[in-house]
Formats: structure tokens, C-alpha cells, sequence
């Protein structure tokens, strides 16, 4: 299944399908790739950053930046 | 020889490493312009005394904060000069990519696998020999709280050298 990262819920996992152009440069530094693997370790509240897992380090992104990447859920 | 930069993420241990290489011969100074504070020193090596910079951590070298704007001038701004990319052994892949744009820029380059012993703890392996051919350039590990492995990074200096991308691209593609 399909959903935005803005989407997921804590402890959710999944493979990152698409990335916005836009942003795609922005968060490549950090490891936010295609085809990498994610879980969502927190969100905060007040539309405030959501925490991911993604190689053995924590990143936090935006909801902004977080609407922009697609997620396809692992079952 | 040329000066050093040393440039990675932040939190990897620069300036652990740059402490380790430079011992108590500091000079810290303001980045003209902002508030980011870098830290600079000397190393010596072969009865020569080599600058060395401990630039702010960077995640790519498309900035997107303060910090991030001065090491990328920083690295700009020092075209001739060797950079050391320190990367978390423990979390390689990201560091990677900031390394692999070093490299692209056409700075000559030494890999730093700080962190070492924590790798060793999360059962990482890393096969160091089949890095340094795919990539060409020379790569150590170090434990920088420790000091291990320094004297190995400072004997492989020299080695530094600039590396074209395609040939690492056709060295991970298995073509080489």
C-alpha cells in the first residue's frame, strides 16, 4: 500500500518509492534516498517533525517534507 | 604539503581526530561574516608543520543552514587544499555520499572510519581493502577518543589523491 509520509503512524514501516524534485537534493545528504527502508520512530505533535530510521540513524523531517515523500507500507 | 580540511557530518568525531593530530596547538576564530566558530591548528608531519581545519559539520554540499554555508565556502574557498571526510563507521552509507561529492569536486582525499569500536559493538563489518579499491583513494579506521589508529591516518596522508566518480561508478558496477 501506498501512503504519504506524512501518513504513517508511529512504528510503521516501508520502502521510499518517490521523492518531490524539489527536495530530492535537500535530504539526500542525510540518506532520505529511493528504495531506502524507513519506520517512523515519533511524530510530534501540532503538525510539528516526524522522526524516521533510516540506516541505523534518526532523521527528522518536516511535514512539509514529509507530504512530499512517497512510502509504499510493508505488511 | 597542502592544508587540511576536515570535513563530515556532524557528530562523527572531527574534532576528536583534529585534537589527536594537532595536540594543544589551537587557534579558534570567527568565520568572518557569521557566528559559526571553526577551529584551526598544526600538525607535523616530516619536520613540516601542516595546517589543519576542523570545518563545521555538513551533510552535503548543498547547504542548507549557517553552518552548512560556512564548510562549503570553507572547502571553496581552499580549492588546492587535502581534505580528510570522517564518516560514522557505524552509519557509513549516509556519510558516503557527502564524501562521493568531495571526491567529484576534484579534492584529493582520505576516507576516516571514526567510531570503529562502535561498529565493532552494532557487529558491522567492513571489508576496508575492497573500499579502498572501489573508491581509490586510501581508508582507515580510527577510535579517536582512544587515539587509535591515528598514526596510521597521518602515515597515509601522503597517499591522498584526487579520483574521477566514473571509475568509482564503474568500480561499484563491477566493470573494473
Amino acid at each position: 500500500m501506498k501512503k504519504r509520509l506524512s501518513e504513517l503512524s508511529c512504528g510503521e514501516s516501508g520502502f521510499i518509492i518517490d521523492i518531490a524534485e524539489d527536495i530530492k537534493q535537500k535530504i539526500a545528504g542525510m540518506g532520505v534516498r529511493v528504495g531506502k527502508e524507513l519506520k517512523v520512530i515519533s511524530k510530534q505533535p501540532l503538525k510539528g517533525p516526524i522522526v524516521v530510521m533510516i540506516d541505523e540513524s534518526k532523521t527528522s523531517l518536516s511535514q512539509k517534507i514529509a507530504d512530499k515523500i512517497a512510502v509504499e507500507i510493508k505488511e | 604539503m597542502r592544508k587540511i580540511l576536515l570535513m563530515g557530518h556532524p557528530n562523527v568525531g572531527k574534532s576528536a581526530i583534529f585534537n589527536r593530530l594537532t595536540g594543544a596547538n589551537i587557534i579558534e576564530s570567527n568565520y568572518p561574516g557569521t557566528t559559526v566558530d571553526y577551529t584551526k591548528g598544526f600538525l607535523r608531519l616530516e619536520d613540516k608543520s601542516v595546517e589543519v581545519v576542523d570545518v563545521p559539520g555538513t551533510f552535503s554540499l548543498q547547504p542548507k543552514d549557517k553552518a552548512e554555508e560556512v564548510a562549503v565556502s570553507m572547502l571553496h574557498n581552499n580549492k588546492d587544499s587535502l581534505v580528510i571526510c570522517v564518516i560514522d563507521a557505524s552509519k557509513i552509507e549516509r556519510g558516503l555520499y557527502l564524501l562521493l561529492e568531495i571526491i567529484e569536486e576534484g579534492y584529493p582525499a582520505i576516507l576516516v572510519l571514526n567510531m570503529w569500536d562502535v561498529a565493532e559493538d552494532k557487529n558491522i563489518q567492513i571489508d576496508l581493502d575492497e573500499l579502498e579499491r572501489i573508491l581509490g583513494i586510501p581508508v582507515v579506521w580510527t577510535i579517536a577518543i582512544s587515539g587509535e589508529g591515528i598514526k596510521e591516518l597521518v602515515t597515509k596522508l601522503k597517499q591522498a589523491k584526487s579520483v574521477m566518480i566514473d571509475g568509482i561508478l564503474s568500480r561499484v558496477e563491477g566493470r573494473e
